[in-house]
């Protein structure tokens, strides 16, 4: 088949590869139908995750059809179309159980890396580094998933390709940034990023009763996005100072949840937001002889920003090491943080019946439907932000 | 690969072979400890070490004195533990039936059952070098407790203990392992490490995990035999996986 494969920092290549086999007994193979890019991928493509090997196959958020499966698979037939969790559970462990499936303590055929890194092993990712399992990923004709009664779901008659797509990884990832929230009626909450999965948390956080939701990005179409299709009120962080913009939006409050769908790669802001700047070189300087992995700028920013006693949610990605945590700041206004990579098999439900409804219709986030022999071409914009691309979605 | 039972004597002047795998093992050790808290004094002396050991250069008096004695801690003890989602008994009668250890420790070749508290262990190092033993149960409490040494002439001395505790809060059963090796030349872990190429801690931990897995989900997560861009060039078993168990 054809697949995707990373070959080294910014060298994607489509290449042929063998196909895919049933190696364990819960195993499912999937036709890949639509797989879409994830800003997360970026951090992988440009060398900034260590267990990554050439030849890996990337991409983790899909849709496609069940072809083959394992004796001990149960709840799947063949000819299902299906999304499937971009986060493996083994569905058994004590964390599985509690529905914390990011968490899951067996799916990670690579345990040692995150031990060491980590202290303790985290689920297993599709096409996400070895440090995360090092699984085969999903930009590709077709795609093997380990544990198949437990990370793929059958997709309703009502919903179509283009909406469920994004039900594997964006919308889980933004809803349960808003939900880590525990948004109350009255809440105003800001979300940091206005990409797919941003946009997702700006939505679900009205679902939950949010009273106002504000967006912050500084890319045109994805600001006019967040106000047109999420409806949310917009800032952008190269023209205003975002700690007195959401002061004053906030009657000198402070937004009440504030939600990272940014990560590990965040810039700090134009020279012309105070002080920023140096933040922003120091931070980038930093990351470029590998003393800091990570560059904090949003989460600063949220600890700075936040209603005191309020909650900063956590979805954009993070690696390693940060440093210049205002520590002092957070602990004096009694900051509640939540965070961790999605538990989409506990929401996909859910998801689903909200969409049915039309309370929530991700298929905007699918500017662009390519080829998979144009995927290099297709990250190359996604990642330059070009022609107003919010995700590039590939149909093998 | 048993010459390190030779309890290093040897001529003034030239590295033993105990001494060469030690600086050599130690080295590696020291390398990756250094690798992973960032710190490269730590690292080169790791290197400088492992050098050494390959070139059989001696590490005379006071490099010996100074770098040695961590290394020759006797006998090397170490605990695994880790909590697994299924009732003590079940565990406890899997651990009981020897046929299953061998899916725990890949280095297990067989095991034979001589009389209801000795038992005879084959396993193998790298390049398939044989590692035999004799081993005695000395307590078994039902779903609690099993341990057992190994008798006079074994290739790997060791005391083990498998100890199964309720977990608080319905979590399941708290597993622990603790092997203490007590190999005839010293150098209880390197003794190990060079018969099985895996250090102890890493031994048991993996051991456990693996007890771990079979249990709660009833297979072993792999990506042995999944595709990459690397087939083509060659063999699509993970490297990664080789050394992590």
């Amino acid at each position: 088949m054809r697949a995707l494969c990373w070959n080294g920092v910014n060298d994607l290549r489509v290449e042929r590869v063998p196909d895919p086999t049933i190696l364990g007994p819960q195993d499912a193979i999937i036709k890949v139908g639509l797989s879409s890019v994830c800003g997360s991928d970026l951090h992988l493509i440009g060398g900034h995750v260590p267990t990554m090997r050439a030849g890996d196959i990337i991409g983790h958020e899909f849709l496609g059809e069940v072809v083959e499966k394992g004796p001990e698979v149960t709840r799947l037939n063949r000819g299902d179309r299906v999304i499937t969790v971009s986060i493996i559970g083994c569905g058994k462990c004590w964390h599985c159980r509690h529905e914390e499936f990011s968490l899951c303590d067996n799916s990670n055929p690579q345990p040692a890396f995150e031990e060491a890194a980590y202290g303790h092993c985290t689920a297993g990712i599709f096409g996400y580094s070895h440090a995360f399992g090092g699984y085969a990923g999903s930009h590709a004709e077709y795609i093997r998933v380990p544990f198949a009664d437990t990370n793929c779901f059958r997709v309703p008659e009502g919903v179509t390709d283009e909406q469920a797509v994004f039900v594997s990884d964006a919308v889980p990832t933004g809803y349960m940034a808003a939900d880590m929230g525990s948004i109350k009626p009255g809440d105003v909450v800001a979300v940091w990023g206005c990409g797919g999965v941003g946009q997702m948390a700006m939505k679900s956080s009205f679902l939950m009763g949010a009273e106002r939701v504000i967006g912050i990005d500084r890319v045109p179409d994805r600001l006019r996005a967040a106000q047109m299709k999420a409806g949310a009120e917009t800032l952008d962080y190269s023209r205003v100072d975002i700690y007195d913009a959401l002061l004053a939006m906030t009657g000198g409050r402070g937004p009440d949840v504030c939600i990272d769908a940014v990560g590990m790669e965040a810039d700090s802001g134009a020279p012309s937001t105070k002080g920023l700047a140096i933040e922003d070189l120091y931070d980038r300087g930093k990351q470029a002889l590998r003393l800091e992995s990570d560059r904090p700028a949003v989460l600063r920013q949220m600890i700075q920003c936040c209603r005191k006693g309020g909650t900063l949610s956590i979805v954009g990605v993070y690696g390693g090491l940060i440093d210049k945590f205002p520590m002092g700041a957070a602990m004096n206004k009694a900051l509640t943080f939540r965070m961790g990579q999605q538990h989409g098999q506990r929401y996909v439900k859910r998801l689903f019946e909200h969409i049915e409804k039309g309370d929530l219709d991700p298929a905007y986030l699918l500017t662009h439907k390519w080829a998979l022999d144009d995927a290099p071409q297709g990250y190359r914009m996604f990642k330059e932000k070009a022609d107003d691309c919010m995700r590039v979605v590939f149909a093998p | 690969m048993t010459s390190g039972r030779d309890g290093g004597r040897r001529p003034e002047g030239s590295a033993g072979t105990l001494e060469r795998w030690a600086a050599i093992l130690g080295g590696t050790a020291l390398g990756f400890a250094g690798a992973r808290r960032g710190s490269w004094a730590l690292s080169a002396l790791g290197g400088g070490l492992f050098l050494a050991g390959a070139a059989g250069v001696p590490l005379s008096s006071p490099l010996r004195q100074a770098a040695l004695p961590a290394l020759r801690r006797e006998p090397t003890t170490t605990q695994a533990n880790v909590t697994i989602a299924v009732p003590a008994d079940k565990l406890f009668r899997h651990w009981r039936n020897v046929r299953h250890l061998a899916a725990l420790f890949p280095h297990l070749d067989a095991v034979e059952i001589l009389s209801d508290t000795e038992s005879r262990w084959k396993a193998h190092g790298p390049g398939g070098v044989p590692v035999v033993w004799n081993s005695r149960l000395d307590k078994v409490r039902e779903n609690e407790l099993i341990t057992w040494h190994t008798l006079e002439g074994a290739d790997l001395p060791h005391r083990g203990t498998v100890l199964f505790r309720q977990a608080p809060g319905g979590r399941g059963t708290e597993v622990s392992l603790t092997l203490a090796y007590h190999p005839p030349g010293g150098a209880g872990g390197d003794a190990v490490s060079r018969l099985f190429g895996v250090a102890p801690e890493q031994q048991a931990r993996e051991a456990l995990r693996r007890l771990k897995r079979i249990m709660e989900v009833g297979e072993l997560p792999t990506i042995d035999g999944q595709p990459s861009g690397r087939a083509e060039r060659g063999g699509s078993r993970s490297r990664m996986q080789e050394v992590t168990g």
